[in-house]
Parts: structure tokens; C-alpha cells; sequence
């Protein structure tokens, strides 16, 4: 069984407690406007073209099979429809300028690497958390790899969205410690205009987990003119549940934008950023309404 | 600052420096004759022709009674100055005034006439950049416990006593008629700074606590404070020995915290005291900085951590300062929270911070010889090294890990100038694998150490000579029972150490040999040679490819960082323990730190096969090479904690770069936690942390002035970023952008 992998990141400190490993799933059910990871968006593997960091050296044309990449007067110069996917090209780059995001992996590739770290993570309350793009879209995989990890004595956490079948979540939940569970909006409508998608799957398969008694960290982004306004009512939806451990406010950023022209994708990233004073205000208002610890 | 009136701030900062002028870190020999009274003494030119003269008339002494009177006239008639705006005194003879008149001399006398060949050679082997050797009066520690408990009249007494219960020989005569001079000197000078206070309105303070260490040992946190400054000033300044600890500070004076607090001096005012005391350092300006030990264990393994420890967190916090710098010995035992405190301070930017594990250093001292006892109470002696107390260490013999790579490339001839090196290797295109190369680069290592290793010997008999210890010496107990100097066999130990450099830039470029050319093919060794004689000249695709590589030391992977391993064990089974001059009677040990050797050798290193220029900055510590930290914090550590730092009883440390995206938040905290609990828990020993990224610093040195305080860890001590150079800060921003 292969899923398809675009970035392993160690010593990742906001994807759950201590320092963890967080592998990234390619493939994602939503399409929120402010996407911090819009390589993770598409399931098929995707070249990136980060055009500032070209050295001009033309390896990537001395080894693409389908002439994407040309060399003219010393520029590189790409052709996104001819190329094939194949990747060849990402590793000759001399200069990091290509990167290939998309790599199908098996769990006896994956394990050894995630295991690296593991004396930082028995030093530190960490562990390895399956993230994305959505992993959950690929549940049979992650149920495989969580099975394994915990064999090994690793603490796990599945990131999701929710915008899952119910199913995909019994699959992994024998073997996950706890859920890092999004939640963008409570309004359907504003929902389904920052994300593309209804959010009725993602409420219910919240509750469902609280059901079961799993450990669940709540993470909220903010993005100010978007679901700014949504704070109190996800608070409230919140209040009622019995499991979780922790809600976060995660301050919306542009970072990204950078991805998006590598991608050639339309940006579709907000310009208004978030003041350190509304995210306080965003946490005092959830303090005052749940009894769920809130992170600083 | 909350500690310091602004009034008393401006005259200390300016007591040893003109803090309006660019002041340059490196030129240690600075003095201010015009900001003293002229009726306290004379200025500094008249001083050393007096010593000059009073010299003439010493010429059949001894050194150390030569030398014991040059410290004691200077003592007598340089400007002081006692200030209702201090609690501490200024003394002018800050520039060493020794050095330029007997020391360099009779360092010469050594080098050009007694060992003209060896005096030769090490001239050769540092203007080359293979080796810096040099007499090293860099890295003194005094029994910091027997100075507090005795002070200086009772070291003084112990001394006589010594002396007495022997029928002395010469020599030995004249190590204790050294003693009693240079220690009558300084509580003559005691009573000569304290008259000056008294005569002092405001200065009551200090006339009180100079009077009572005069009389007797400190009594008080402040007298205790006084004394330590006393012994600095004068061991470091005048003696002419660096002093490298301030002690085992949150274990040597809670006793005196806690017997303040008794008889009712508050505890605003010790930290006040505190904050006078650090501020001294800071004004003095050495660039290295001046090291101090908190933390570490009790007899029964408890913390040695307690509320002075935090007290002294707190001061330094609130000043903002980086000299004196600050390394903290993390147990088991030591409280998480206080790890926490200095962790926040290190990512606020305030990073004068080192931490060393306790057990690797106790672990790496018992191999080395030491007792558990020894081993628990050991000092800090340096930038990361550490040494058992009494103990004299030499060092440094700075080795450039890339010469035995341009010789084995090069038939036996230096890289850059071409210059024959002694050993002949065979023709570039003989070599038939990589072994065999790699055979050939460990004999040039090997030949360059045992040379390093007979010029030290030959030279260490006369460290003495050069630079007889008196002030150091009456500290050690056993100096005292022997009659020997310090730097003579008198001390505990006597070490020597080498200090090979490099380390990630030499298994980084035998990895790229061993990879392109004997596994890939993908070029001749010889094709490799002429592009590195050509400095990477028309072949710059190559260079993108070796540098983009990220097969390289410091990123978990394990064939580069299986050299770096092989390298350190090749080179600790060559040095450690071997014996070093006879009359020293110790043993070698090696460290891995580079100080600024990095620029300085770097400069004279050719082009290396890891894609590195001609000239360009070197490796720092046991750190990737520059900008390879590619895999992040958790590979960086995993890769150095593959060395076994307790081979050698001295630093392996690790210079890590997080952003400030890492570490925000109480998440962040907590991972710094757990990064730094890992390394010590996996064996590493030193661990410093700096907290940047690239874009601020290229803010930074585009607009310097809205970054006045930005600090920065160079190699072992910190800057502000504005005080260094283009060139070094480019290293820097490389470095930052790296980071992952």
C-alpha cells in the first residue's frame, strides 16, 4: 500500500504536544481561501518552479524526458502542459528551485524516518502527527502507519479537517492518541464560502468523536473578514463536548504566497492579517464560554 | 537600567573604554591614563619604563621575583580611582603592562634564542593557517573556594607556611619569595585603594568592604563580590593570565547570599551589588567575554540551582547584557523551570547562555582521571571547556582539519602557496580508491599532529619562564605542597590540549571524494584538484551540485557523519593522553572548537571539495558546515551526539539556529525544552542556541541602527551584530536561511 507523501517535517512544534515529526498527505476535500499549504491541495504529485532561487545551471533540462524545461540565453524557462510528472527534473535542480511535491511512499519507508526523532520525542511528550492536504483521505494507509508507530511506542495525532466519511475515522482511531480536529466556521453558509464545502459532515464527525472518548485539540484559524464573527458561535458548539484537550486560535498568515506562484495556481490568499489584540480578544471570548483550556 | 543609576551607568561603561568610540574587542591592551587623577599615580608610559629600570638592577634574579616586583611597582604607582558613582574601584594598568615589558621579552629570549627551530616552525605553521600554537596564558582558574575562604592575607599566610615547613631549594625559594612579594603588593594596594575611599564622600561602601577583605576573608555577598573583582583585575590585567570563571557562582556565594539575608541586608540591595558587579565586565569589554558556572549537582546529587540562581538570571535578564556570559550545567536534578527562565531569555535574544551537561562532562573527567569528587566541582576554563579545580590546562594549537587534504591532493604541498609540506604523497592520479586517499589524508593529520605536539612540548618547559604564576599558584594546594608553579607541574593536572577545527568541512569533502569521484566517477581526482587550484573557476555547476548535496555532516546522515566520528576517534587516539612536557608532567587531551579560527584559517584554506571557495569561512565547533543545517535542530543534534564527547575530557559544542517561528508560544518553550534535554540525555556536551532569521538579519545590516542591541553568538562568546563585519554577517544570514 503506497499513499501519496508531499513534505516530512521534523522538529515541528505547533502540530500537537512536544517536538513531533509531521508527514503531510497529499489531497485535500476543501478549499479554503486562505490554504497555507496549496500543494497539499491536489492529489496528484505537482512541480513547483520557485523562480528566485534559480542558478541558471540547466540541469533541469539536460535531464527532463518532455522538453518542459528549456534553457534560452542562460534563462530557464518552463512549460508547465508538457511536463509528465515524473520528477526528474526536482532532483538534478542544483539550486532548489524545482521541488516535486508528491511522493508515493510505502509505511516501510515512511517508519525508519519518523522513527529518527523518537529520543526527542520520549524527551519531550512528543510524537508523529499525520497531517495534509487531508491524510484522512487516505485512512487505510494512516490506520497501517499509526498501527505501526504505536508499536513502537510513539504518541500519534491524525490533523483533519472533518470533511470525512465516518468510517475513515474508525479506521485510525484504535490508533490514535489524539485528533488535532479543524474547525473553520459554524455557519453552513459562511462555511461553505470560505471552504467550498458544507460543514455539516465535519460538526457530526466531531461529536462523533467526543462520543468515543478520544483526546481531540480544537484548532480555529482566524482570518479577519472571513470567519472573524465565528469565534463565539464554535465556542458555544464547543462547550458541549466532553474530550477536549486543548483549542487553539491559529493566527491566519500570508506565507504562503510564495507556493502559489510555484504552483502557477491563482492565489486566493486574504490580504488582512489578524493584530496580536484580536487573537487575544478571540481567546478571551472562548475562556469565557468553554472550559476547555485554551493555548497562549 | 532598573538596577544602576543612569549617572553611575555612564561612568562605569566609560571606566575602561570610551564608550562614544568604536571600540575594537580584539585589541585587548587598552587603558584610559587621561580619565585619572594624575595625583593617584603616574600614566601607563611612565610605569613601564619605572618597571624597565627597576629591572636593570633584578637582572640575576629569578623570574618569578623579577616579576613579582614589576607587579608590585605597578601596583604602587598606577592611577586608581574609588567613585561615589561605583562600588567597585578602577584601576588604570588595564593593558597588560607586564606583557610589554619582561613577558614578550623572555617570551622572544625562548623563541628566537633558546628554541630558535621550534620558535620557527610555529611561525611557519600559523602564517600557513595549518596550526596556531601559541604560550597559552589564556585559560586560568584559581581555587575560587580557597580565595573566598582564605582571601588574601590567609593565602598569603598559607603560602609562608608552606614555605616554612620545607627546607626550599632555589627555585623553589623563589616560587614562594614570588608569592609573598606579588601578595604584600596587593593588600598594600588594598589599603592604597581603600585611603582613596575613604577620602571618598559617597565612596563608604567600598572603603568598608576593601578595608575588610584587606583584614580578612568576605563576610558579605558584597565583599565577596569585591574580592572576586580584585582577583580578576589584577590576575588578568596585571599578572598577565587570563582568569576564565568567575566561579561556580550559585554554589560558591549562597552562603554569603544567605548570610546577608540574616543579618538583615535586603535582597534589593544584592541584587544591586550583582548588577555593579556584572556591569564591570561588561565595561571592561573583552572580546571573548567572561564565562561563569551556575547549576551543576550537590554531593548528594541534589541542584546546586537555588534562589540566588534565579536571582542572578533575573539581574542579567533585566540588563540586557552579554559579557560576563553565562553557562548553566543541566542534571537531571535541575529544576525544568529554571531551564525554562534562561530558555526564554536565549529566544528574546538576550543568548549569552551556554548549556553543558553535568554527566557528559563528570563522565568525560573520570576517563580522563579525575575522581567523582573532582570530576562534580569541576570549572569552567573557557569558552566551553571545563577543567577539575587547581588544575592547568593549556591549550589551544588551533588545527586546520583541510591542510592534510590539500597535502594528499598536492604530493605533500600546502594547497595555496604551494609550500612543501615535509611528507611526500604520491601523484594525484595513484590513488586507485578512496581508502586509499583517505589513508593518505590520515598520515598528513597524523604527521601534523605529532609536529604540533613536539613544538608544544618543547615550548611548555618554559611557560613559567616566560610568565611565572604567583597569584594563581598560591590558590592551589598543591602548587603550595610541591613548590611548583602552576603552569610548571604544580597543579592538579597540567594538561595540553589541541584543538582540531573543522570537522564538518573535512568529512563533508572526503564524503564528496569518496562520493563523485571513486563511487559516481562522476570526475577524475586530478580534474577535482585543478578545479579546486582554480578555485571552482568555470566549473561553478559542480560547486551548486556539491554544495546542494544535502549528504553532508549535521543532517543525520550516516556516512558523513560516520567520517566526522572516525576523524574525532582517529585524532583522540593520536593525542589523548599522551604525555606532554616533561616538566609539565601532564597529559594531551584534544577540544573541538574553533574560536575565530574559522575566519583567520579559513582565509588561508584552497577551495574544498564540499563546494566551498578559496578563503571562505570555515566550519564553527562541531556545527554543520556553513548553511548545511539543512535536515533542522533534531538531525543537527542526532549527527554531533554520534561523537563520544567523553573521549575527551573538553567541549564538542553545538551552535543551533531556530527561527523565531519555532519557538514562539509555550509550545515553543517546551520544544527548546525537549531539544535541549535530548542532546544532554543523548551525550552531548554544549549546546548554545541562537534565535534569528534571515530575513531580520538582513534587516539588520541594512539598517544598523534600529538593531543596537541585536546580539549574536560568534564562537564561544557574543557580539553585538553591529560590531562585526560585513563578511561574518553575510556568514550568519547563509546560516539563517538554511534553517528549516
Amino acid at each position: 500500500m503506497n499513499a501519496n507523501i508531499f513534505e516530512i517535517k521534523r522538529f515541528a512544534v505547533h502540530d500537537g504536544d512536544g517536538i513531533r515529526t509531521t508527514v503531510f498527505f497529499k489531497g485535500c476535500p476543501l478549499r479554503c481561501i486562505w490554504c497555507h499549504n496549496p500543494e497539499g491541495l491536489s492529489a496528484k504529485p505537482q512541480l513547483a518552479y520557485y523562480a528566485h532561487k534559480c542558478v541558471g545551471c540547466g540541469e533541469c533540462a539536460r535531464v527532463c524526458p518532455s522538453q518542459a524545461h528549456i534553457m534560452t540565453n542562460q534563462a530557464h524557462v518552463y512549460d508547465r502542459h508538457l511536463c509528465i510528472g515524473c520528477g526528474k527534473c526536482a532532483k538534478a535542480c542544483l539550486g532548489d528551485a524545482l521541488t516535486f511535491y508528491g511522493k508515493e511512499m510505502t509505511v516501510d519507508e515512511l517508519l525508519p524516518l519518523l522513527l529518527e526523532d523518537k529520543a526527542f520525542y520520549e524527551n519531550s511528550g512528543g510524537g508523529v502527527t499525520l497531517s495534509g492536504g487531508e491524510c484522512l483521505m487516505q485512512a487505510d494507509f494512516c490506520a497501517e502507519l499509526l498501527k505501526r508507530l504505536k508499536e513502537n511506542g510513539i504518541h500519534t495525532a491524525v490533523d483533519t479537517c472533518g470533511s470525512i466519511p465516518e468510517n475513515a475515522l474508525d479506521t485510525v482511531m484504535p490508533y490514535t492518541d489524539v485528533f488535532l480536529y479543524d474547525i473553520k466556521a459554524y455557519d453552513g453558509e459562511i462555511h461553505t464560502k470560505c471552504t467550498g464545502r458544507s460543514n455539516q459532515q465535519i460538526l457530526k464527525n466531531l461529536k462523533y468523536l467526543d462520543e468515543c472518548g478520544k483526546n481531540i485539540e480544537i484548532r480555529i484559524p482566524y482570518v479577519p473578514g472571513y470567519n472573524a464573527d465565528q469565534v463565539e458561535k464554535i465556542a458555544y458548539f464547543l462547550s458541549d463536548l466532553k474530550h477536549v484537550t486543548k483549542i487553539r486560535v491559529l493566527a491566519y498568515h500570508n506565507y504562503a504566497g510564495s507556493k502559489y506562484a510555484a504552483l502557477n495556481i491563482e492565489n486566493t490568499l486574504p490580504i488582512q492579517l489578524p493584530t496580536d489584540a484580536e487573537i487575544q480578544k478571540a481567546k478571551d471570548l472562548i475562556k469565557s464560554i468553554t472550559n476547555h483550556p485554551v493555548s497562549t | 537600567m532598573k538596577y544602576i543609576k543612569e549617572q553611575d551607568y555612564e561612568y562605569i561603561i566609560n571606566k575602561y573604554h570610551d564608550s562614544n568610540k568604536p571600540f575594537d574587542g580584539h585589541k585587548r591592551f587598552v587603558r584610559r591614563d587621561e580619565i585619572f587623577a594624575p595625583e593617584t599615580g603616574m600614566d601607563g608610559e611612565m610605569i613601564k619604563e619605572g618597571i624597565l629600570r627597576q629591572d636593570e638592577a633584578l637582572k640575576d634574579l629569578p623570574h618569578p621575583i623579577r616579576k613579582a616586583r614589576a607587579f608590585a611597582y605597578v601596583l604602587k604607582n598606577t592611577r586608581i580611582s574609588c567613585d561615589p558613582r561605583d562600588i567597585f574601584p578602577a584601576i588604570n594598568m588595564i593593558d597588560r603592562p607586564l606583557n610589554d615589558t619582561l613577558i614578550n621579552r623572555w617570551k622572544k629570549e625562548v623563541f628566537e634564542e633558546i628554541l630558535p627551530e621550534i620558535g620557527e616552525k610555529r611561525k611557519y605553521m600559523e602564517k600557513a593557517g595549518i596550526v596556531t600554537i601559541w604560550p597559552d596564558y589564556d585559560h586560568s582558574v584559581p581555587v575560587w573556594e580557597r580565595v573566598l575562604e582564605l582571601g588574601f592575607m590567609g593565602l598569603l599566610a598559607e603560602s609562608e607556611k608552606a614555605r616554612n615547613e620545607r627546607i626550599c631549594t632555589p627555585e623553589e625559594d623563589a616560587f614562594f619569595e614570588g608569592i609573598r612579594i606579588t601578595y604584600t603588593a596587593i593588600l598594600d594596594f588594598l589599603l592604597r585603594l581603600e585611603k582613596q575611599a575613604t577620602a571618598t564622600k559617597g565612596a563608604e561602601k567600598l572603603a568598608n568592604g576593601l578595608k575588610n577583605i584587606r583584614q580578612a576573608p568576605p563576610k558579605t555577598f558584597y565583599e565577596a563580590l569585591l574580592l572576586n573583582y580584585i582577583y580578576f583585575m589584577l590576575c588578568e590585567h596585571i599578572e598577565g593570565l587570563q582568569v576564565r570563571s568567575l566561579s561556580n557562582f550559585d554554589k560558591l556565594y549562597h552562603k554569603f547570599y544567605q548570610s546577608d539575608l540574616q543579618r538583615g541586608i535586603g535582597e534589593q540591595e544584592i541584587r544591586t551589588d550583582l548588577a555593579y558587579f556584572f556591569l564591570q565586565f561588561t565595561a571592561i569589554g573583552n572580546y571573548w567575554n567572561q564565562p561563569v558556572f551556575l547549576g551543576g549537582c550537590n554531593a548528594d546529587e541534589s541542584t546546586v540551582i537555588s534562589e540566588l540562581s534565579y536571582l542572578f538570571l533575573d539581574v542579567y535578564d533585566q540588563m540586557k547584557i552579554y559579557n560576563p556570559k553565562i553557562q548553566i550545567k543541566i542534571a537531571d536534578s535541575t529544576p525544568k523551570d529554571f531551564v525554562l527562565k534562561a530558555l526564554d531569555m536565549i529566544r528574546r535574544g538576550n543568548n549569552s547562555i551556554v548549556f553543558v551537561s553535568d554527566a557528559t562532562i563528570r563522565k568525560a573527567l573520570m576517563r580522563a582521571g579525575a575522581t567523582a569528587e573532582q570530576a562534580r566541582t569541576c570549572d569552567v576554563k573557557g569558552c566551553y571547556e571545563y577543567s577539575i579545580q587547581g588544575a592547568y590546562s593549556a591549550g589551544m594549537n588551533y588545527l586546520n582539519l583541510l591542510k592534510p587534504m590539500e597535502y594528499a591532493m598536492h604530493q605533500g604541498c600546502d594547497g595555496v602557496t604551494g609550500h612543501f609540506s615535509g611528507l611526500a604523497s604520491p601523484a594525484v592520479e595513484s590513488y586507485e580508491t578512496f581508502d586509499a586517499f583517505y589513508a593518505e589524508y590520515k598520515r598528513h593529520l597524523a604527521s601534523i599532529l605529532a609536529v604540533t605536539m613536539h613544538i608544544v612540548n618543547s615550548f611548555e618547559d618554559y611557560l613559567s619562564y616566560i610568565n611565572p604564576q604567583s597569584m594563581l599558584s598560591a590558590t592551589i594546594p598543591s602548587c603550595l605542597a610541591s613548590g611548583k608553579d602552576a603552569l610548571l607541574g604544580g597543579s592538579v593536572s597540567n594538561g595540553s590540549t589541541v584543538c582540531p577545527g573543522f570537522l564538518a568541512d573535512a568529512a563533508d569533502s572526503l564524503h564528496a571524494i569518496r562520493k563523485y569521484v571513486f563511487e559516481r566517477k562522476e570526475l577524475t581526482l586530478t580534474q577535482l584538484r585543478d578545479i579546486l587550484d582554480k578555485n571552482y573557476e568555470g566549473a561553478e555547476p559542480l560547486r551548486q551540485k556539491l554544495l546542494a548535496d544535502r549528504e553532508k555532516y549535521g543532517n543525520n546522515k550516516q556516512r558523513p557523519d560516520d567520517l566526522a566520528v572516525d576523524l574525532v576517534n582517529f585524532i583522540t587516539s593520536r593525542v589523548v593522553g599522551k604525555p606532554n612536557a616533561q616538566k609539565r608532567n601532564g597529559k594531551w587531551n584534544c577540544c573541538f572548537h574553533v574560536a575565530r579560527m574559522s575566519y583567520v584559517q579559513g582565509a588561508k584554506t584552497a577551495a574544498s571539495p564540499n563546494g566551498r571557495r578559496l578563503g571562505e569561512e570555515l566550519s564553527k565547533n562541531c556545527s554543520a558546515s556553513m548553511g548545511q543545517n539543512r535536515e533542522g535542530a533534531t538531525a543537527a543534534i542526532l549527527s554531533i551526539t554520534k561523537i563520544d564527547a567523553t573521549s575527551f575530557a573538553s567541549d564538542a559544542a553545538l551552535d543551533l539556529g531556530l527561527l523565531p517561528s519555532a519557538v514562539k508560544g509555550e509550545d515553543g518553550l517546551e520544544a527548546m525544552y525537549g531539544l535541549l534535554m535530548t542532546f544532554t540525555r543523548l551525550g552531548g556536551h554544549a549546546l548554545h542556541i541562537n534565535v534569528f532569521d534571515a530575513n531580520t538579519l538582513r534587516d539588520a545590516q541594512a539598517h544598523p541602527e534600529k538593531y543596537q542591541d541585536l546580539q549574536i553568538r560568534v564562537c564561544g562568546w557574543n557580539v553585538l551584530w553591529n560590531n562585526i563585519n560585513k563578511e561574518e554577517q553575510d556568514g550568519f544570514i547563509r546560516q539563517a536561511q538554511a534553517l528549516v
